[in-house]
């Protein structure tokens, strides 16, 4: 049976639906307007010509990005840290979300509360620079890929999301004599994808996007992961602006390290382009995933 | 009597290989979260980081001082700003940001077509996952002097804005871009409450004759009341939480005075100058302001709501 729309669901309809499709836009537009940059000549940049569509076309940005070599290389730590780190975490995160699950498991509490403290309290940005100073791993991958390993937020997440997989699987695998790794790797783990896709997204989102951890401990440009080569982009780009509003802007100094508006908008498309095009497919997954981890009480 | 042993043995075994599981995690937490906090000494030191073998060891060989950061603290001016800074940009970030995701959660959640409201999803989701040096950098070419909002601006006959150099504007820019980008994410929480709804509650007010307005103002609303409040109690603990890879990115010595938050002044002081004591000094002072925020505001929260974070 269909039921007939009245017209002023429609009229409703139609109108919600225009608000969003604004607001839709006001996202996708300053993109949009990035990448029309990116394509466009410098001197129309500069102009303040370019709106939605590329003036005085010219795909050199994009070739003169692709060659330079520090974006490679930081391109290619990006890529290294993302996998190493994303591997790392999901491997700790699932040891301890496991354990943590289990109702039955004695000082169960404790080890929550050891985990969860760390959420509520830091030893703050100075002490954790002498720690990684005093491991040795300044300018090295590992102060990129080590700090954020591990989110107790996540392994709650997680945590909650194995506690809700239903009992009686489980039981009567422990009848057939399953140990707890059997049931780990044979059970919780193939019915927790959604919920482990959902926490694999935000993990390698968050190596991907971690500019703080190459400011903090990377000064050697071997190592510089490709966000933290944006900061200094973004920041090269202010201090000029600046100098040039104070007045003292250093022809010498800032003709060699100026960058281009329309290089800098390539660098940007071609630095997000990662996120852009995996994050659509995954949706699905980590709406799911993450409405069954966090909305438990 | 040797039944029970039996099965005590066989628990001890089911556990045994449980706890070596939780082995790593802790080992990790030990060096990477537990380390840092007992680091927190040299905010009472004079911190010489040449006075060990390593950073670590300079901590025990350190001379102690007492409060002399703490007092140098409070006469910084610039560490009372930053902490004025951080309060007043929290702040505004919560009244602005806070509610707008309820409200379109609820718009949200009006849109009949499946595949619409999908792919609205899926386009304010976005900003979320881009980096704030992303956006940083999107933004100055956006709000820039050549870039398009100034445009539009100096059409209509308006003055150009600077908007990362005016120090009124500053905020506005950092509250609003923040918005821009949290919001759309920060609805999925209100549409999975919503999502729990009992299509009943709706079929009976549609049957009463209640209007959109009222079923969104006395069934969607209600229903979601304690997600509402629970999310707003923990916002309010994360107060000292104003933004740091945000203003990082975006902010500039002609903004310091609205703009320099305390995080951003403790890595200016501390990795900047390397006035390791006084940094740690500024850190730990926010950490402990931050532990009994959360903790009350959680808390509250368990006792109002039955609901918390752990």
């Amino acid at each position: 049976m269909k039921k007939k729309i009245p017209l002023k669901e429609k009229i409703f309809q139609v109108i919600n639906g225009l608000i969003f499709a604004a607001l839709g836009l006001t996202m996708l537009l300053p993109f949009i307007n990035l990448l029309a940059k990116s394509f466009s000549s410098e001197s129309s940049v500069l102009a303040g010509r370019v709106g939605l569509w590329p003036i005085g076309f010219q795909t050199g940005t994009y070739r003169y990005v692709l060659t330079e070599p520090q974006f490679i290389r930081s391109l290619f730590n990006s890529i290294l840290v993302t996998i190493c780190g994303t591997i790392i975490a999901m491997i700790l995160t699932c040891m301890v979300a496991y354990p943590l699950s289990r109702g039955w498991l004695k000082g169960r509490k404790i080890f929550i509360l050891i985990f969860v403290f760390v959420m509520l309290f830091n030893g703050g940005m100075v002490p954790t620079y002498l720690l990684i100073n005093s491991l040795h791993m300044l300018n090295t991958y590992w102060a990129l890929i080590l700090p954020p390993a591990f989110s107790v937020y996540n392994m709650i997440l997680l945590k909650n999301f194995f506690e809700e997989l239903p009992e009686s699987v489980e039981e009567s695998a422990r009848l057939d004599g399953a140990g707890n790794m059997d049931i780990l790797f044979r059970i919780v783990l193939p019915m927790s994808l959604p919920a482990i896709a959902t926490i694999g997204l935000f993990y390698a989102v968050g190596f991907w996007n971690n500019y703080m951890g190459g400011v903090m401990y990377i000064t050697d440009p071997k190592f510089k992961p490709l966000q933290q080569y944006l900061y200094e982009l973004v920041t090269e780009t202010q201090r000029l602006q600046e100098d040039l509003i104070t007045g003292e802007l250093n022809l010498d100094r800032d003709a060699i390290n100026t960058v281009p508006d329309a290089i800098r908008a390539a660098t940007i498309m071609l630095s997000s382009i990662p996120i852009m095009l995996v994050y659509p497919f995954l949706q699905k997954y980590f709406v799911k995933g993450l409405v069954v981890g966090s909305v438990k009480g | 009597m040797h039944f029970t042993r039996k099965k005590r043995s066989l628990n001890t075994n089911k556990s045994l290989s449980m706890y070596a599981l939780l082995v790593p995690g802790l080992i990790f937490i030990f060096i990477f979260n537990y380390l840092p906090m007992y680091g927190t000494l040299i905010a009472f030191k004079d911190y010489n980081i040449f006075a060990g073998n390593n950073p670590i060891d300079a901590i025990f060989k350190s001379e102690w001082v007492g409060v002399k950061y703490w007092k140098q603290l409070w006469s910084e001016s610039m560490f009372r700003q930053a902490f004025r800074n951080t309060l007043t940009i929290s702040i505004m970030k919560i009244v602005i940001g806070f509610p707008i995701p309820i409200l379109l959660a609820l718009f949200i959640n009006e849109i009949r077509s499946v595949l619409y409201k999908r792919t609205i999803q899926t386009v304010l989701y976005l900003p979320h996952f881009m980096s704030w040096a992303v956006i940083g950098s999107l933004l100055l070419s956006i709000l820039g002097t050549t870039g398009p909002v100034n445009t539009v601006l100096r059409t209509l006959g308006l003055n150009n804005v600077a908007f990362f150099m005016d120090a009124n504007v500053f905020p506005w820019v950092l509250v609003i871009s923040a918005l821009w980008k949290e919001a759309g994410w920060n609805t999925i929480v209100y549409l999975a409450a919503i999502a729990g709804v009992s299509p009943d509650l709706y079929e009976a007010a549609t049957v009463d004759g209640a209007t959109r307005i009222q079923r969104m103002r006395y069934v969607t609303l209600p229903s979601i009341a304690s997600t509402i409040m629970m999310l707003l109690i923990l916002r309010l603990g994360n107060l000292m939480a104003a933004g740091f890879d945000q203003v990082l990115v975006m902010y500039n010595p002609t903004v310091y005075s609205t703009g320099d938050i305390i995080d951003t002044y403790v890595y200016r002081i501390g990795l900047g100058q390397l006035n390791f004591s006084l940094g740690t000094a500024v850190g730990l002072f926010n950490s402990v302001i931050n532990l009994i925020l959360v903790t009350t505001s959680n808390l509250f929260s368990r006792k109002a709501f039955g609901r918390s974070i752990w």
